[in-house]
């Protein structure tokens, strides 16, 4: 069989966009790869993907599915053919992302300050304190720079049109950039002129970027401050990303029993004895971080780490209490927050958002089920969610129940369709549908965004869920410097 | 204006050394119109640095470390204190106008937070109790009052049966508990009927009359009765706060108002023991906190073996 079958045979649903083909053509930014495509054979194209599978296989790539009973390490499904992004749509992007972060931040800022944004009726004074990531313990804590998000993974999906919607703001610990980084250097090995010949732009900064940002955070004003990667250990579904950031920034990975607090300050344990810690990057929920002022029983934590924060000893990234700007609900005040804050009109959509803690918009989603997705307020990773349109009658039932024990935990947007991309599967070209991961550095200089992300892929024909806990891929992301 | 002089003294002693340990202690009386500290000594073993500030309910927060092993951690606080009784609520407006302002105001901060309700199995049948009340007839200072003398009623005084790990699910079925307990079930129902209401944390001073709570840390509520303010009741002795109740932290529940609490690494087995003193100004003492250093209850189920537990058990009960 030739490749141009495989374009031959690739068929797009109408109602869907899609990221390669316009009209029975190739569009501009793909026409690059597919003619390199047409140049291999089939056979060339299945050697590729055992490579890129050997690779990912020999370098630990994983990932911990938590449903299955115990944590089972997966390999990353990959797919060999990249996404590309033009120079236009991220230019697009970039903006869209940078408004609505400032905008998270001041939020941020100002509900555990001055709280105008609840005093002039913007944000109902209850959906922050029903939020249970809104913590009180953060209430005028002083945050270095008034950075409360250093490094945020914005969600975005393109709907039939064309047009970009934000999903999701992940503002606490987003997980995924290490896939970003490791899918490009798969498809370095893979198709080592592709990406010269078609102007990709680099992400290889990213570890540089935020190393440089954490250095800038550091309390003590001295050359090589000590900073750390601190991961709740082995067993976290994104342990492969900690150790790889950590190697790649050349800094400590660490656990809570490596630390210890004393005089308000944070202490590494070495074999040379106690080293004092500067900035920690933590990839442990708020919950757990501190036994003394949160869960007393984790034992992922440091006791008294929040006192060093609040003398401003130590510096941690992201801030702590973030889930209240990320939370679902809350979400749907993202546009009021951007113009409330920056005076602008938002760049970037948000999907138009049912809260079920409002009697008639619930009972608006109820009568339309089928045609919806509902998710819960505070969960990630696609965990405890429900697809209206392939939900059976008992499992709406079930649901429903579910919800009306504390409806404010939980929102409903209509399913939205998810653009499409090709992808190689069994010695097949088929559409699959995508979604945007972008990742957002700021720092005391401002907002950096890598011109790239992670673009998860629901490997399963016609489903529409991307998390790779429910069975989600991933693609190299290309974004065009021209 | 009464004069109170506290010693409070809180003492760890560990079996083998511990290290890694931290503290937070709240101890620092709130200062108002009502309360004034004219002096404190607080000495803690070590002389760590204790760092102050102030937390989202307004309390003072003092917090320190020791990473050294040590086999004994002793909190000695010495104050002295000015109390100022309020006068009662006039409580003159019809009681749907002052119910009416208690709904207007129960998404407002601040006492949003003091509504929120703590889920428990038995919660149903304090609704029916409290609905077979007949309430609403009432102003919200007279159903203060009333779900005080309620629980002083129907709950038994008794040292030693629940600890701080009981749940009120447990303190209900038991009908008993001390003052921690009794301070938790009062806010549960003012909170059911929409008054806001919080926990209060301190000493009870009420020299020759003999209150329960004395010898060790008490724990009362404050209501909030509209066009008034925040008004507190003391269930374990049925009666209204006025002058005799030394404020050290307001906050949701017990856990935002622990007087001392802490971790460490170490062994398991620990003794902890507290002490409250207070003397006045006719010259009367009540005893030593040395003399009466009372053994904390451990927790019922005997295994202390995980740091959860062990945390648990530095928190002190109060009584």
């Amino acid at each position: 069989m030739q490749t141009s079958e495989l374009l031959n045979n690739y068929h797009v649903d109408s109602h869907t966009w899609d990221e390669m083909y316009l009209n029975e053509s190739v569009r501009e930014q793909y026409r690059g790869v597919v003619e390199f495509m047409q140049r291999l054979s089939i056979e060339e194209l299945n050697k590729k993907e055992e490579l890129a599978k050997g690779l990912f296989m020999s370098q630990g790539v994983t990932f911990t599915v938590y449903s299955s009973g115990e944590g089972i390490e997966k390999i990353f499904p990959f797919d060999i053919i990249p996404r590309i992004i033009t120079a236009t749509e991220w230019k697009f992007i970039e903006e869209g992302i940078k408004q609505r972060l400032k905008a998270l931040n001041l939020f941020l800022k100002d509900v555990y300050n001055e709280q105008f944004i609840i005093q002039d009726g913007i944000v109902p004074a209850e959906m922050i304190y029903s939020c249970p990531h809104y913590l009180r313990e953060m209430y005028r804590f002083p945050v270095p720079y008034d950075i409360y998000v250093h490094i945020a993974g914005i969600d975005l999906i393109r709907n039939y049109d064309g047009s970009f919607y934000i999903l999701e703001d992940n503002l606490r610990t987003p997980s995924g950039v290490s896939y970003m980084l490791e899918n490009r250097e798969i498809t370095k090995r893979l198709f080592p002129d592709l990406l010269p010949k078609n102007n990709v732009r680099a992400v290889t900064e990213y570890p540089n970027i935020l190393h440089r940002n954490l250095v800038s955070l550091s309390p003590r004003r001295i050359s090589k401050p000590t900073i750390v990667v601190l991961s709740p250990g082995i067993y976290n579904s994104a342990y492969f990303e900690h150790t790889t950031l950590a190697r790649l920034m050349g800094v400590e990975l660490v656990e809570g029993r490596d630390l210890v607090v004393d005089n308000h300050k944070v202490y590494m344990k070495t074999t040379a004895g106690l080293h004092q810690v500067d900035v920690i990057y933590r990839r442990v929920d708020d919950e757990f971080l501190d036994p003394l002022m949160f869960n007393g029983s984790s034992m992922l934590g440091v006791s008294g780490i929040m006192n060093a924060y609040r003398k401003g000893n130590v510096a941690i990234v992201n801030a702590i209490g973030n889930g209240v700007a990320d939370d679902k609900a809350i979400y749907t005040y993202v546009p009021q927050m951007i113009r409330y804050y920056l005076n602008e009109e938002p760049i970037l959509k948000n999907v138009p958002t049912f809260q079920l803690g409002h009697d008639e918009q619930r009972e608006e989603v109820f009568a339309n089920m089928h045609k919806m997705v509902i998710k819960k307020t505070n969960e990630s990773g696609g965990y405890g969610m429900l697809m209206g349109h392939v939900a059976s009658e008992r499992e709406m039932e079930l649901y429903k129940e579910q919800i009306l024990i504390n409806p404010r935990q939980f929102i409903a947007q209509p399913i939205i369709s998810l653009s499409s991309s090709p992808c190689y599967m069994n010695g097949k070209l088929v559409p699959r549908r995508v979604d945007l991961r972008p990742y957002a550095l700021c720092g005391p200089e401002g907002i950096e965004i890598v011109p790239g992300g992670l673009t998860r892929v629901a490997l399963k024909e016609g489903s529409l869920v991307v998390n790779s806990s429910q069975g989600g891929g991933s693609k190299d992301t290309w974004v065009l410097a021209i | 204006m009464p004069k109170f002089k506290i010693h409070h003294v809180t003492r760890y002693n560990y079996e083998t050394p511990v290290r890694d340990s931290a503290n937070q202690i709240l101890l620092f009386p709130i200062q108002d119109d009502f309360q004034q500290v004219l002096k404190q000594d607080l000495h803690i073993t070590g002389e760590p640095m204790v760092d102050i500030y102030k937390d989202f309910y307004g309390n003072e927060v003092g917090s320190f470390m020791n990473a050294e092993p040590h086999l004994e951690l002793v909190i000695d606080s010495k104050l002295e204190v000015i109390t100022r009784g309020n006068h009662e609520p006039a409580d003159d407006q019809p009681a749907e106008i002052q119910w009416a302002e208690l709904h207007k105001i129960r998404s407002q901060f601040p006492y949003i937070d003091f509504l929120k309700q703590e889920q428990f199995s038995s919660l149903g049948e304090v609704t029916r109790i409290i609905g077979e009340m007949d309430l609403r007839s009432l102003t919200p200072y007279q159903t203060g009052k009333k779900l005080n003398d309620y629980i002083f009623t129907h709950f038994q005084y008794i040292k030693g049966i629940t600890s701080v790990e009981t749940t009120l699910e447990e303190v209900w079925n038991l009908k008993a508990g001390v003052c921690q307990d009794f301070a938790h079930l009062l806010l549960v129902m003012l909170r059911k009927i929409e008054i806001p209401a919080r926990y209060v944390s301190g000493y009870v001073c009420p020299n020759k009359s003999g209150m329960r709570g004395e010898g060790a840390t008490h724990a009362w509520v404050e209501a909030y009765i509209p066009f008034y303010g925040w008004l507190g009741f003391d269930p374990t002795n049925n009666c209204n706060v006025n002058g005799m109740h030394v404020r050290l932290a307001v906050g949701r529940s017990f856990s935002n108002c622990s007087p001392v609490k802490g971790t460490y690494k170490g062994t398991s087995s620990h003794t902890l023991e507290v002490g409250v003193s207070v003397s006045y100004e006719d010259g009367r003492t009540s005893e030593e906190p040395s003399a009466v250093l009372a053994a904390q209850p451990k927790n019922a189920n005997g295994e202390q073996e995980n740091s959860y537990r062990r945390y648990m058990e530095m928190i002190q009960q109060q009584q």
